[in-house]
C-alpha cells in the first residue's frame, strides 16, 4: 500500500540576522534562546539536573540570629518565596539550603554543623547579613564567630544589617544562577577539605563532643 | 505602694528607697535580709511573682549588685529589691525554694558574673558558654576585644572606629552623656 505523504506546510524564512529558536528539549530553559554548543551527554544531564536543583530549593526553617526576622515576610503572602520554588522544611533531612541568618554564637555553631552534615547532598549555605561576613556589629562579642566560611562552605553571602526580603530574593536568584551554571559546589569543597574545616571548628568549639561526621 | 514599703520597714531594715516610675519602686537591703524579705513578700503581699533577676558589676566599689524584680500581677506594679555583695567572694543565698524559675536565673548569673548560689541546682552547668575557660564575661574587667582576637579570627580589611573617640568628635570632647547630668 502506498504511503500517503503528508503535505509540507510552507514556512517563511527567518529575517536575515535573527537568531533561530532552539527546538524544545534541547537547552531551551526559561526563555534562554542560546543553544548549547554540542554538549556531551553527561554535561547535558548535569545541566538538566542543575536546572531542577536550582528550582526546588528547600530551606531549613532555622534561624540563628536577628536576620531570621526577615525570613518571615519572605515566606508569607507579600514576598511569597514559593513562587521561586523555595520552600521551608522542618528538618535537615528534608532540606538542601541552610541559611545562617545573622550572628552565630559558638553554641549555635555546634548545632548548625550537626544540621549541615545531616542534610543530603547537594546542599548549599547562604550567609545572611554582615555578621556572617566579618562579624558585623557583633565583631567584638566574646561568643560569636566573625567569619562563617572558616567553619562551613558558604555559597552565597547577602550583605546588609539586616538585608530586606528583596535583598534575600536577589541573593536566592544569584544562588539559583550559580547552581544552574554548576558553580555552587560548596558541599563538595567541604568534603574535600574536611580536615581543614574540622580543625577550624574544633578551635572555636572547645567542648567538642560531636562525631567526626554527623551522618 | 507607699503602705507596702512602710510595712516592710516595720519588719526589715531598708537602706534606701527610690520611686523609679509610678508603678515601679526600688528598695535596697542588706544581703542577709533578701531571702526573708522575699519570702515575706511572697506570702503576705501582692508581689507574688519573680519576674526577673539580674546583676550589675560595680567594679569601682568592689561590689556586685543583685536585683530581684517582683511583680504584683493584679495591681500591675513592680518592686525591685536590690542588694550588694562583695565582688571577690561573690556568694548569695538561693531563692529557688521560693520560686523554682530562679534556678535558671541563678545558673545564668553564675556563668556570666561568677556569683555562686550554694544549694541551687545546675550551678556550674554551662548555660550559654560551652567549654568556657576564661573569667566570667559580664565582669567589667573582662577584656572582650582581647578575647575575640585570641579566639575568633576575623576577615582582614575591616576598619574599626573607637566609640569613645567617635562620640567625642561628634558631640564634643565630653561626649554625649555627662556624668553630672
Amino acid at each position: 500500500m502506498e504511503s500517503k505523504k503528508l503535505p509540507v506546510l510552507p514556512v517563511s524564512a527567518p529575517p536575515e540576522g535573527s537568531v533561530p529558536h532552539a527546538p524544545l528539549g534541547e537547552g531551551c530553559f526559561l526563555g534562554e534562546t542560546q543553544r548549547p554548543k554540542a554538549p556531551k551527554l553527561r554535561e547535558a544531564l548535569a545541566t538538566i539536573k542543575n536546572w531542577f536543583r536550582a528550582n526546588s530549593l528547600w530551606v531549613m526553617a532555622y534561624g540563628t540570629g536577628c536576620g531570621s526576622i526577615e525570613l518571615r515576610p519572605l515566606t508569607t503572602a507579600r514576598f511569597d518565596m514559593e513562587r521561586f520554588g523555595l520552600a521551608m522544611r522542618p528538618t535537615p533531612r528534608q532540606s538542601n539550603v541552610l541559611i545562617i541568618s545573622g550572628y552565630l554564637a559558638v553554641k549555635s555553631l555546634k548545632r548548625v554543623i550537626r544540621a549541615y552534615e545531616q542534610m543530603p547532598s547537594p546542599k548549599w549555605v547562604v550567609g545572611l547579613g554582615s555578621c556572617t561576613i566579618n562579624g558585623g556589629m557583633y565583631w567584638d562579642s566574646y561568643n560569636t564567630i566573625n567569619q562563617l566560611d572558616l567553619y562551613l562552605p558558604v555559597d552565597t553571602y547577602i550583605a546588609g544589617c539586616m538585608p530586606r526580603p528583596e535583598a534575600l530574593l536577589a541573593g536566592f536568584g544569584y544562588l539559583m544562577e550559580k547552581i544552574k551554571k554548576g558553580e555552587a559546589n560548596g558541599w563538595h569543597h567541604y568534603l574535600e577539605n574536611l580536615d581543614w574545616y574540622k580543625e577550624n571548628q574544633k578551635k572555636v568549639i572547645t567542648a567538642w563532643d560531636l562525631p567526626d561526621y554527623n551522618w | 505602694m507607699k503602705t507596702i514599703v512602710d510595712d516592710i520597714r516595720t519588719r526589715f531594715i531598708v537602706e534606701w528607697e527610690h520611686q523609679q516610675r509610678e508603678d515601679l519602686r526600688q528598695i535596697g537591703v542588706r544581703p542577709g535580709t533578701v531571702v526573708p524579705l522575699l519570702g515575706w513578700l511572697k506570702l503576705h503581699s501582692p508581689f507574688v511573682q519573680l519576674t526577673h533577676m539580674s546583676a550589675v558589676d560595680w567594679i569601682e566599689e568592689g561590689e556586685l549588685q543583685l536585683t530581684y524584680l517582683l511583680t504584683d500581677p493584679v495591681g500591675m506594679r513592680s518592686l525591685m529589691v536590690c542588694t550588694r555583695i562583695d565582688r571577690e567572694e561573690a556568694t548569695m543565698e538561693s531563692v529557688h525554694a521560693l520560686w523554682p524559675q530562679a534556678v535558671t536565673y541563678e545558673q545564668e548569673i553564675n556563668e556570666m558574673f561568677g556569683i555562686c548560689f550554694p544549694g541551687s541546682p545546675r550551678q556550674g552547668v554551662p548555660f550559654i558558654l560551652e567549654g568556657w575557660d576564661d573569667m566570667p564575661p559580664m565582669r567589667r574587667d573582662f577584656d572582650t576585644v582581647e578575647h575575640v582576637h585570641a579566639h575568633h579570627p576575623s576577615r582582614p580589611g575591616r576598619e574599626h572606629t573607637d566609640p569613645r573617640a567617635y562620640i567625642g568628635r561628634v558631640f564634643g570632647e565630653r561626649g554625649f552623656l555627662h556624668d553630672d547630668d
